[in-house]
């Protein structure tokens, strides 16, 4: 029996490999230990080409593990996919229904397919705002339509876990607050929602927490807020009279320094604790005063390029060798 | 059976498959029509004509001399024991031979329009199974479908049954339909059809719409296993344009019971005999016959043992290969 406790998604160890055409191995996801605890809107986040799409993939049957364990619910997947996936509603990559039948026919095959009534397919066409085009065919929908109608086919589950993969992509503006107020509507309800997005603005809206991949390994994990945190005493922006003195006064003392227009942008080591006080003091004691110094706001944003910049910079020797 | 009701509600819903099942109904329609208009009554008009020919032909000074030369040496023309009286009742044009048409038999049609019929349904049906299948993974709509029924050979195995029962129920309506209207015009026209003939053609609809099913079923997996109609149908062509060729070069004797056409004919007509260049005749054999009999149970074998094989090929690589 399932743990009630259990995150509602655990991967240890995953890995996936997979061959091209010509024969090479290719390491798509290595080793990656994903938890996500239940309730709330979890992103996931990583550059193009990090895992993050086949991971989605592998926890939903789509694709099989090469190595690893996977649980949903608490379930071993793939094993146990079928217990666990009448609670799971997702849209991987683009939308994907039959061009031919209307959105409706394509949301009322999938309903009788769990069982749903053909109540629960007009509710859910409501639901995302396509209750007027839901008998129109579905190669007459614009992107953002399509769209929609993916997340309705979702919605016809009343899932428990809600797994998304760039739910945004081709709405309008109006599109995207829709869906937005959605998720977070779903979070705040008891519903886990796993959002992956390029769009770091929108999770770092959106999302209580957050895990970061690159090269297919997890990078950072963690509440937005203390990914946040962690990273806003990283950086300060420093105005001094003489900024070509202080600069070569930091980078002796250890700091990292780059000019941006008149001002000084000085970070600490990536492993030692960053005290922005340390700053001032270094160049008061050579008689180097401050004018201003502001701490640079870390958002999801810089932490994410940094996190996978620095992944990018440790894994690049690897890669063509696919194997880690 | 819920995951069947709506795979077949995919099939019958599937635009393609009307338009194969519309095609096929027109054809089936045509090759009856052309058969009752073929064999139609003679009228008076023609009969006064056709007689009127009659004469002027048996009248002709080439007639006569034909007669005068069979007359003199019968043996030659019509072999050993034949005589004049041979000549004149074979030489002789009959109305019929004039008006160039016999009544309807369906005994007759049984060997002509009712192998026409069930060769052409089976095509289309092949066509059928196969853009069921290459439907799903031409839209991506197979992985949709999936995130709501992962178990994968309840799919495989659900539109199967969609394949087979749609295309068997289409093959017998259509063939069933053939049949019916040739008799109520046989009916209609005062020619009896006696019992034995009646029940060879229901057998032979069985063998038909069981033979169509198979070849929807069989398109469909060829199809789950290619992943691509225009794959399936690419298989098809090459075959029809150089597969029979291919199997009757092979070095064996008899490799005609190797193929597939051969096959299919000796299921569709209960057993027949088919050529085979291999057997040796000496010139100075009379007679001899250069066939070979395929029987009922061959065919059916073969054809069982051929759709087996793509079955089991196509069903295990469906559960472990990744969809796409």
């Amino acid at each position: 029996m399932a743990d009630t406790d259990a995150p509602v998604i655990e991967t240890t160890g995953l890995r996936k490999e997979f061959r091209t055409r010509r024969g090479r191995r290719v390491v798509a996801v290595d080793g990656l230990d994903l938890v996500v605890p239940a309730g709330g809107v979890h992103g996931f986040l990583g550059p193009n080409g990090s895992g993050k799409t086949t991971t989605i993939r592998m926890l939903l049957g789509l694709a099989r593990a090469t190595r690893g364990e996977m649980r949903l619910f608490g379930q071993p997947v793939p094993h146990r996919l079928s217990a666990v996936m009448g609670r799971i509603g997702a849209v991987v990559e683009q939308p994907k229904f039959l061009p031919s039948f209307s959105g409706r026919k394509n949301l009322i095959l999938l309903a009788r397919t769990i069982g749903a009534p053909s109540s629960a397919v007009d509710s859910a066409l409501a639901q995302v705002g396509l209750a007027g085009r839901g008998r129109d065919r579905y190669k007459s929908y614009s992107l953002g339509m399509k769209q929609r109608l993916a997340i309705a086919a979702t919605l016809l589950k009343s899932p428990d876990l809600l797994i998304l993969d760039e739910p945004t992509n081709g709405l309008d503006p109006a599109g995207i607050r829709d869906i937005r107020t959605m998720i977070r509507g779903l979070g705040e309800s008891g519903v886990t929602v796993l959002l992956s997005s390029h769009i770091l603005a929108e999770v770092q809206q959106v999302c209580h927490s957050v895990s970061i991949i690159g090269s297919g390994r997890l990078l950072a994990s963690g509440a937005v807020d203390d990914l946040v945190a962690a990273g806003r005493a990283t950086r300060v922006r420093v105005e001094v009279g003489d900024p070509v003195r202080a600069r070569a006064i930091l980078e002796e003392d250890g700091f990292r320094v780059h000019h941006e227009g008149e001002r000084l942008v000085v970070s600490g080591d990536a492993d030692e604790p960053f005290d922005p006080e340390m700053v001032s003091r270094a160049l008061a004691t050579r008689q180097l005063y401050v004018r201003e110094l502001t701490p640079v706001r870390a958002d999801l944003e810089s932490v994410f390029l940094q996190l996978t910049r620095d992944d990018s910079l440790v894994s690049e020797p690897p890669a063509a060798g696919g194997a880690a | 059976m819920r995951l069947l009701r709506v795979e077949l509600s995919r099939f019958f819903s599937r635009r393609a498959v009307a338009m194969l099942l519309l095609a096929a109904a027109l054809l089936t329609a045509l090759v009856a029509g052309t058969t009752i208009w073929g064999t139609r009554p003679v009228d008076a008009a023609e009969q006064a004509r056709a007689e009127a020919r009659v004469q002027a032909i048996t009248s002709s000074p080439e007639y006569k001399r034909d007669l005068a030369n069979c007359q003199e040496s019968p043996e030659d023309l019509f072999g050993p024991g034949a005589d004049a009286a041979d000549c004149r009742r074979l030489l002789a044009p009959s109305t019929a031979d004039v008006v160039g048409r016999v009544p309807l038999a369906l005994a007759d049609e049984v060997d002509d329009s009712g192998i026409a019929v069930i060769v052409i349904v089976t095509v289309l049906m092949i066509v059928a199974g196969t853009t069921f299948a290459g439907a799903d993974w031409a839209s991506g709509s197979m992985s949709n479908q999936m995130l709501f029924e992962p178990r994968r050979q309840r799919v495989w195995w659900a539109k199967a049954g969609a394949a087979l029962v749609g295309t068997g129920v289409a093959a017998a309506v259509l063939i069933a339909a053939f049949w019916v209207a040739l008799y109520l015009v046989a009916d209609a026209r005062g020619i009896g059809t006696g019992a034995a003939v009646q029940t060879d053609i229901r057998w032979m609809v069985a063998r038909g719409v069981s033979l169509a099913a198979l070849a929807g079923f069989g398109g469909y997996a060829l199809t789950m296993l290619l992943r691509h109609t225009v794959g399936t149908l690419a298989v098809l062509f090459v075959y029809a344009a150089g597969g029979e060729a291919l199997i009757s070069l092979l070095p064996v004797e008899r490799s005609g019971q190797y193929s597939p056409a051969e096959n299919v004919f000796a299921w569709i007509r209960d057993g027949g005999r088919v050529f085979d260049s291999s057997i040796d005749c000496p010139v100075s054999s009379a007679g001899c016959d250069q066939t070979f009999q395929l029987t009922l149970l061959h065919g059916g074998a073969y054809l069982a043992v051929l759709v087996l094989l793509v079955t089991v090929v196509s069903a295990v690589l469906f559960q472990r290969r990744d969809i796409p």
